[in-house]
């Protein structure tokens, strides 16, 4: 398609959203950045009018064909086959539907453990439990299996008078699962996407209700529209909850995130989740904010943003491979309440201590990667990787892009130019089929095993995850197995507007491995070389933290983030239980927010309620097994990397009685970082915290910079700031 | 899991069929254009189009009729690949080698002096890749939305609109190169 010797191309010649708005197909703040675009350029809006005026000749052409083509029609008798089905099937019964024919409100949604689904059924739009629903059908019986999606907790929802049932898992399923989904579902809105963060099921249901009369008071179509959502707004007031609206971003799939509320101690005196060193949510946000948008609550995953940076955490000493570093003092945005920051810090590796590694690339070389912050940067970024290798590791190079082809055998990392030449050689074009390249690049994997070394598949794409062959369940299946055997994967995301960021999470999680996304050169330097011994070479796996609260010093606690990583407190010492990992140099972060004892709890969604629960519970409460002094104990277990026992070290929880300003630089900053994410998500328990204290915050906790992330950092929430305010502005113009 | 609320609706003297003989009068060439492409072969063609309104006939009508026209595409391009893999004539290495073939530069197009322009744009439609060539078709030829395009096909917008943007490129270099289309730029030449 590009061909560099012609005419030199201009930039909007390559840009498929000119070719989309010469169609009509943009719409919304799309549409309008394109106008801009063609204002600036005379240039373009002819090229606009000349591609309009081929797609007539195209459009005419196909017509023609069409109107004189003799494609023979059906026979008579499969004419009559149909029709007679079809007077048959007349008697079917309609159900009525509880709510007229209108467009899905996608709610905040609960995630649910995974199952798959096939076969035919439908459910009604309703509202139920304070979920809103669109009618969902399939084709009976499925054409395909459903597609499996990740999911949490599971919740079963019956409508207001209990004669159906739901169980939540399908719903969710179709909600997500947008690959899978059958034409005949509605999903989503045409112009604005509305979720409502709040866990109180009452307050949901009035919202939807609301909505839901809302919207039938519309004449004609039924949308949402300007003066629906600022009565939304306010109606959202007057209950205390939070809820977002954005325009809906085409093609990219993020799970829906339910913040974690504080949790009472004395009926969960105990919280357990995996560690995370997963970055790409802070790199997908920024690269948000540099198209000049604000993200989509659901990709502002708190703790990748704080885990983000390197922060000074004291080194390892001991036996263990990482050292735990805490530190206690008053939340920012809420000077009543303590921050409790929790560090790990694993010793990095020396290059000559690495372990050699065996890698295996598995790139995706659709027609789609065929942009230039697409595969030109995964060949770039490999490249500097590949820099960082010698003698001791092997490279392996796999596609896939229809076909899986080996388009480099395993090669010695020091033979520089063979690997970089069959870099060079990848080409875009084809459409997807991960599923065989995955195979190939496995068996791979295990035919150049080194048995001390870092064996791991690193899959670079920009979402497109065709399986054909394979069902996404069977893929997870696959990877899981491999990570198992000592096969571990990488997943970098490249590109925009077709990032799959939550089925890329699954799969490094499924991997033991890590999901990064990568915006730049900048960024990919960071990853992949910088972090070339952390992204590569795990130190301890299976690594879970466990805090358990006193309740006599604490009321209440909120893990800020880790929402898709909590575990249940059995979980803790169950070495079934899978976990995150830890790389050589890599620090994980934690952040509690906690309302000490005595302290009133004025947090919203605490209903008086359940605030009376607590008080009702606390002579019944449950004992720690030994009395915990101070704010409570710290636990952590982990694996050795090929260990199958995992070992546990503890560490008791002081408060101190700093202010936030006496707290140290790192954290001060991964406070700020906090904030900004809490912001960005429009998280109700961001208190009393506005733009202008998350840039100070920053601005206060700069440090030596390292890197020049921190700096960064700050410029990124002064643009978060301008872009809330332009909003903010909007939507108060309607 | 589920239940059904049953109640019979229809008002008397209609039967519930009407409106599946009204889609096949609609619908039935459109998709015999579109399966035909797709299965290289007209009888096979005919038995996914039957099969598929065959299967409209177990669809409850208010849970189709707003989407028809996508689900009618998406249920026989199902059946088109569903009927090709059983045969075991296509799997996904046969299927990328005729994409390959089909983006070999020139190696499909014959150079026959065409004159109908008709002619000449489904020529050079039939040497672009698979993929590209059904965007373009069901979006020029059936009028169906990006979106639409990208349910019945199950990618995502983003790649419909590269293929379509990729393709409609394609097409026109193509043809201006060939001299069976002038364009404003080309009569000014070539520019910096």
């Amino acid at each position: 398609m590009s061909s560099e010797n012609d005419t030199k191309r201009r930039a909007f010649e390559d840009d498929p959203r000119i070719t989309a708005y010469a169609l009509d197909e943009l719409e919304g703040a799309e549409r309008a950045e394109v106008e801009a675009l063609l204002d600036e350029e005379p240039a373009a809006r002819e090229f606009v009018a000349e591609l309009r005026e081929f797609s007539g000749v195209l459009s005419g052409a196909l017509e023609a064909e069409y109107a004189s083509g003799d494609a023979p029609l059906l026979s008579p008798a499969a004419r009559a086959a149909i029709h007679s089905r079809a007077d048959a099937s007349g008697a079917v019964g309609a159900s009525r539907p509880w709510w007229r024919r209108g467009r899905l409100i996608a709610a905040s949604l609960v995630g649910l453990a995974g199952f798959g689904l096939a076969g035919t059924w439908w459910a009604q739009t309703q509202v139920a439990d304070g979920f809103l629903v669109a009618r969902l059908e399939t084709a009976a019986p499925a054409a395909r299996p459903m597609e499996q999606v990740p999911m949490r907790k599971s919740l079963t929802l019956s409508s207001p008078d209990g004669s159906i049932e739901y169980d939540l898992p399908a719903l969710v399923q179709m909600e997500h699962a947008d690959k899978a989904l059958a034409p005949g579902e509605e999903v989503d809105l045409e112009e604005v996407e509305v979720s409502l963060v709040t866990n109180d099921p009452e307050l949901r249901l009035r919202f939807m209700e609301r909505a839901r009369g809302l919207v039938d008071q519309t004449a004609g179509e039924p949308v949402l529209g300007d003066r629906e959502v600022r009565m939304l707004d306010e109606y959202a007031d007057e209950l205390g909850v939070e809820f977002h609206l954005q325009p809906r971003s085409s093609g990219e799939g993020y799970d829906t995130i339910l913040e974690n509320d504080f949790l009472g101690v004395q009926r969960n005196p105990i919280s357990t989740f995996s560690v995370d060193v997963d970055t790409a949510g802070y790199s997908n946000v920024r690269r948000f904010l540099r198209d000049g948008t604000l993200p989509p609550a659901d990709a502002v995953r708190i703790e990748e943003l704080v885990n983000y940076f390197p922060y000074d955490y004291a080194l390892p000493k001991g036996e263990h491979p990482f050292a735990v570093d805490v530190e206690v003092g008053a939340a920012p945005w809420a000077p009543r309440h303590r921050l409790l920051r929790i560090g790990l810090r694993s010793s990095p590796l020396g290059t000559a201590d690495r372990k050699p590694s065996n890698l295996v690339f598995l790139l995706d070389v659709s027609g789609s990667m065929d942009q230039p912050d697409k595969l030109p940067l995964v060949k770039q970024s490999l490249r500097m990787l590949v820099e960082e290798m010698d003698a001791r590791d092997r490279v392996s190079i796999v596609v896939y892009a229809g076909a899986a082809g080996v388009v480099l055998e395993p090669t010695a990392g020091d033979y520089d130019l063979a690997i970089l030449a069959a870099l060079e050689r990848l080409d875009a074009g084809g459409s997807t089929n991960g599923g065989e390249g995955i195979q190939r690049a496995y068996a791979l994997a295990r035919e150049n095993f080194l048995e001390e070394g870092n064996n791991r598949v690193v899959l670079a794409t920009d979402g497109d995850f065709n399986v054909g062959l394979t069902g996404e369940g069977e893929l997870e299946d696959l990877i899981a197995s491999e990570a198992s055997s000592g096969v571990f994967l990488t997943v970098l995301g490249f590109g925009t507007g077709n990032l799959q960021d939550n089925r890329m999470e699954a799969l490094a999680d499924k991997g033991n491995g890590h999901y990064a996304y990568i915006d730049s050169l900048n960024e990919a330097r960071k990853v992949l070389v910088g972090e070339v011994g952390a992204s590569l070479e795990t130190v301890a796996k299976d690594v879970k933290i466990q805090l358990e609260f006193n309740p006599d010093r604490v009321l209440a606690y909120r893990l800020i983030g880790y929402e898709n990583r909590l575990l249940a407190a059995q979980d803790f010492a169950d070495d079934t239980k899978d976990a995150g990992e830890i790389g050589a140099g890599h620090r994980v972060t934690a952040l509690y927010e906690i309302v000490p004892a005595g302290e009133s709890l004025a947090v919203p969604g605490w209903s008086a309620e359940f605030a009376a629960q607590q008080a009702r519970t606390s002579s019944e409460g449950n004992a720690a097994v030994t009395p915990l002094s101070g704010l409570g104990e710290l636990r952590l277990r982990y694996k050795q990397p090929q260990g199958t026992e995992s070992r546990l070290l503890t560490q008791p929880l002081d408060d101190s009685l700093a202010s936030f300003a006496e707290l140290s630089d790192d954290t001060r900053f991964a406070a700020a970082v906090a904030g900004y994410g809490m912001l960005l998500r429009g998280s109700k328990y961001a208190g009393t915290a506005r733009w202008r204290d998350v840039i100070d915050w920053a601005a206060g906790a700069l440090g030596g910079d390292p890197g020049g992330y921190r700096t960064e950092f700050h410029g990124l929430a002064i643009e978060a700031q301008r872009l809330s305010a332009q909003r903010a502005e909007r939507v108060k113009d309607r | 899991m589920n239940t059904r609320e049953a109640a019979t609706d229809l008002p008397p003297g209609e039967t519930g069929g009407d409106w599946i003989h009204e889609a096949l009068a609609l619908y039935e060439r459109p998709l015999l254009f579109y399966a035909a492409r797709f299965c290289h072969d007209r009888e096979r063609a005919r038995d996914v189009v039957q099969e598929t309104f065959l299967r409209l006939c177990r669809q409850r009508r208010e849970a189709v009729e707003e989407r028809l026209r996508e689900w009618l595409f998406t249920v026989c391009r199902n059946c088109a690949l569903d009927v090709a893999r059983k045969e075991g004539r296509v799997n996904a290495l046969t299927e990328e080698q005729e994409r390959r073939r089909g983006s070999e530069p020139d190696s499909a197009t014959r150079d026959v002096d065409v004159r109908d322009s008709v002619d000449h744009v489904l020529e050079r439609m039939k040497a672009l890749p698979d993929n590209q060539r059904e965007a373009l078709q069901l979006k020029f030829q059936h009028g169906l939305s990006y979106k639409e395009i990208a349910r019945v096909t199950e990618t995502s917008i983003g790649t419909v609109s590269w293929l379509i943007h990729a393709g409609l490129a394609s097409l026109r270099e193509r043809m201006v190169r060939s001299g069976q289309l002038g364009t404003g730029r080309e009569a000014r030449g070539l520019e910096a």
